[in-house]
């Protein structure tokens, strides 16, 4: 027999120890656990604030540790940092390149990080000496398109890629400290752990994997999804994970006993899940998926229990395209096109990010209508 | 022997695939019941410091809707 032949045995062998392990340890389910508890009630969450001022599609937006500053990335080609109690735009970034994929606020509130099919992670000074927003560096070593980013600390940054790789970078010097390399296919996504040990990822390739930031191995690999895994995150204890996918379920997997807990999903969703978030008990996961909704999950008890949808009409509708202008001219001193109109038309506000503040105070949407909205 | 012509790069790949897959059936894994019970705990013992769950007193929400201006 060849090599090989013996080595792929050996690894379908592996698998089915693996398969057999975590059903040995399956001495319950979830839902058994759970029946005992009632679901929560119905969750009614009100838009408190529309943050308007991106030309474009929204491809994400993380809130800063203080839960009140907020960045989003549009492909208008900028950063915009909001005040969310105010919704007045702190800083407007201009990026070198318009396709960008994911942001990211530094813990410390110091600096902004964002990327894209330009392969490459910017980093951005917010606290320069003369009030400037700069790029103080761009991390380039990725061969495929950067997907998600998270800043460890000032000088650390977590980036997943296209190429199917994860890195840890020391950002003063330029360079990737640690390269995480497993999946077979894009990484669409990452979370960083509460204790920042430890990051997960959810790829193309169908499977979550989970990482040790301190010796760069992969402990864990969850499967389980029918499709890419878009979405990622943790649940606050750190125990468990949750994932959002193609295949239009969210699954909630447990760390500790290696496996996936419950499914969330229902005969009428068809479409794929973007962003996913937790509220601060983890009681609640937040869902923006390929149409215009957010779904909102009782984590424990895999039942829909609310979701963020509009209100019904618009009342300033009509002065939109002014302040669209206004800040345009603002931000790079040039005359937008006449139709502007065009940009505001449709209302196709398909949910592209979502998160929930630290304070657990409020969730935030991006949607490709180019608005941001904070509900509570 | 077969006639298949094998690359290092195919066996070096498979051999990290298994060294992979040895490293994560030796997992240790806790029973689901336990597991899953701290998953509920950890919700219960949090559910106050849950705004998004409990709800906000509009007096506590920072983001409770702006009002419009009166003029006395």
């Amino acid at each position: 027999m060849g090599e090989l032949e013996q080595l792929r045995q050996e690894a379908e062998l592996l698998k089915k120890q693996i398969e057999e392990a975590r059903k040995g340890v399956a001495d319950t389910t979830l839902a058994e656990l759970t029946s005992g508890i009632e679901v929560v009630g119905r969750v009614q969450m009100k838009t408190r604030r529309t943050l308007r001022g991106h030309l474009a599609k929204i491809y994400a937006l993380h809130w800063s540790t203080d839960s009140r500053l907020m960045v989003s990335a549009s492909q208008d080609g900028k950063l915009i940092v909001w005040d969310t109690y105010t919704t007045n735009k702190v800083n407007a970034i201009p990026l070198r390149s318009s396709w960008v994929m994911t942001c990211a606020y530094a813990p410390s509130g110091n600096f902004v990080a964002c990327g894209g099919l330009d392969n490459m992670c910017s980093i951005y000074n917010l606290k320069t000496r003369d009030g400037n927003v700069k790029v103080s560096r761009e991390l380039t070593a990725h061969s495929g398109y950067l997907s998600c980013c998270r800043f460890l600390n000032d000088n650390e940054i977590i980036t997943s890629s296209g190429d199917t790789t994860c890195a840890v970078w020391d950002i003063e010097t330029g360079t990737q400290k640690t390269v995480f390399m497993g999946h077979t296919g894009d990484c669409m996504s990452l979370a960083v752990s509460p204790d920042l040990n430890l990051f997960i990822s959810g790829a193309c390739d169908w499977s979550a994997k989970l990482w040790d930031l301190r010796d760069g191995n992969c402990r864990q690999t969850f499967i389980g999804h029918e499709s890419d895994i878009n979405a990622i995150c943790f649940f606050p204890s750190g125990n468990a994970i949750c994932t959002g996918s193609d295949d239009a379920t969210c699954k909630l997997y447990d760390l500790r006993s290696d496996q996936e807990l419950t499914s969330y999903s229902q005969e009428s969703i068809i479409c794929g899940i973007t962003s996913i978030s937790m509220s601060r008990s983890g009681r609640m996961i937040l869902a923006g998926y390929d149409d215009f909704n957010c779904n909102i999950w009782d984590t424990l008890k895999a039942e829909r229990i609310g979701e963020c949808s509009s209100e019904p009409g618009h009342s300033d509708l009509i002065m939109e395209p002014l302040s669209i202008l206004l800040f345009q001219v603002w931000t790079d001193c040039s005359l937008p096109p006449l139709l502007l109109s065009g940009v505001l038309a449709g209302h196709d506000n398909r949910v592209s990010c979502i998160g929930v503040n630290e304070d657990g105070m409020a969730a935030a949407t991006g949607s490709w209508d180019s608005f941001l909205k904070i509900w509570n | 022997m077969s006639g298949t012509v094998c690359s290092s790069g195919a066996v070096t790949q498979a051999q990290r695939a298994v060294e992979q897959l040895r490293l994560e059936a030796a997992t240790e894994r806790i029973k689901i019941s336990k597991a899953a019970t701290e998953l509920m705990l950890y919700c219960q013992e949090n559910c106050r410091q849950d705004p998004l769950l409990s709800g906000v007193p509009a007096s506590a929400n920072p983001f409770k809707d702006k009002k419009t201006c009166i003029l006395l």
